[in-house]
């Protein structure tokens, strides 16, 4: 994908999903303290590719000839993480979030962009569904958004 | 509401300006009737590919009581991919194109005559439904292109949702 040339109209929807994997990033550093075993080893991976989402999409919007957003120093977290429970919760947040910010990609007409942002939702949405312990009708959209979601 | 409505306008809307242009002019009623376009097509293709899911799992749920509860689950977000894809997909009506999809009231998915064939044996069957959700996702992904934008968005959740059935199914096959 880093191979393929980005237009101008995808260039703000590939900066919010940057903007949503940088937080996911920090999140994951945070969540990943109060984990241990298992559930601290997929955090280890998801965080690692949320670092290599985070690179993949730096170097598109460059291509692009845009200047990649930049992480913020330091994030506002969602609620108070404690221990496993909220450390899950907030997993689950992030990977919510990031979803949704690959739907905005997808709405970019640009094919290949809408394939990449459509591949990029599935992942999050499976780790999203492995935290949450199930699964959800409409990854990326709000919970209600048709009917029941 | 208000929302819902606009997330409504579909793509076979896109074949009534035709209907009207032929309308006014009395030659051009005897034209062919306009052809479905490339993203009502693709829409088409999804609400049937749902309709076969659910009468999978239909199946499925008949024949493997232990693994009911899982698999009602995931026809459940099937349920509500087929009801969403439809309330996108309206045809005018007197649309040669009416009959035959999109009825309001379908075939039964799951009903006795819908029963879809799935192989014998859990392990198998289990598989099957495997590769029938990653082709689902993978038909949708590659349809995207045909589709406006809120559209696309809507055959990627789905796709994305079917994605996360394969992890369930596979974690249930043990």
């Amino acid at each position: 994908m880093s191979g393929t040339a980005v237009g101008p109209g995808a260039v703000s929807a590939l900066q919010a999903a940057l903007a949503a994997e940088h937080a996911a990033v920090y999140g994951y550093g945070v969540a990943g303290a109060y984990l241990d075993g298992p559930a601290e080893t997929t955090a280890t991976a998801y965080w690692n590719a949320h670092q290599v989402a985070r690179d993949t999409l730096e170097a598109m919007l460059r291509q692009a000839g845009a200047q990649p957003v930049a992480a913020a120093p330091a994030y506002q977290l969602p609620h108070k993480v404690d221990g496993p429970a909220s450390a899950t919760a907030l997993a689950v947040l992030l990977e919510n979030r990031v979803t949704a910010a690959y739907l905005g990609v997808v709405a970019v007409t640009d094919p290949a962009v809408r394939q990449f942002g459509a591949r990029a939702m599935a992942t999050a949405a499976g780790r999203a569904a492995t935290w949450r312990g199930r699964t959800v009708a409409f990854p990326g959209f709000p919970r209600g958004a048709f009917g029941n979601g | 509401m208000a929302d819902r409505t606009r997330r409504g306008v579909l793509a076979a809307a896109a074949s009534l300006p035709l209907l009207a242009v032929s309308g006014c002019k009395g030659v051009g009623a005897l034209a062919p009737p306009p052809r479905p376009g490339p993203d009502v097509i693709v829409l088409r293709a999804a609400i049937a590919a749902e309709e076969a899911m659910i009468a999978r799992y239909g199946t499925a749920i008949a024949r493997f009581p232990g693994l009911a509860k899982t698999l009602t689950g995931l026809r459940a977000e099937h349920r509500l991919h087929l009801a969403e894809l439809r309330t996108r997909l309206v045809i005018p009506s007197g649309s040669p194109y009416r009959s035959g999809f999109a009825s309001p009231s379908p075939r039964p998915a799951g009903a006795p005559g819908a029963a879809a064939a799935l192989p014998a044996g859990q392990a198998a069957a289990l598989d099957f439904l495997q590769t029938a959700e990653d082709s689902a996702a993978a038909a949708l992904l590659r349809g995207l292109a045909a589709v406006p934008p809120s559209l696309a968005q809507l055959l990627a959740s789905v796709a994305a949702s079917e994605s996360t059935h394969v992890a369930v199914l596979r974690s249930a096959a043990g």
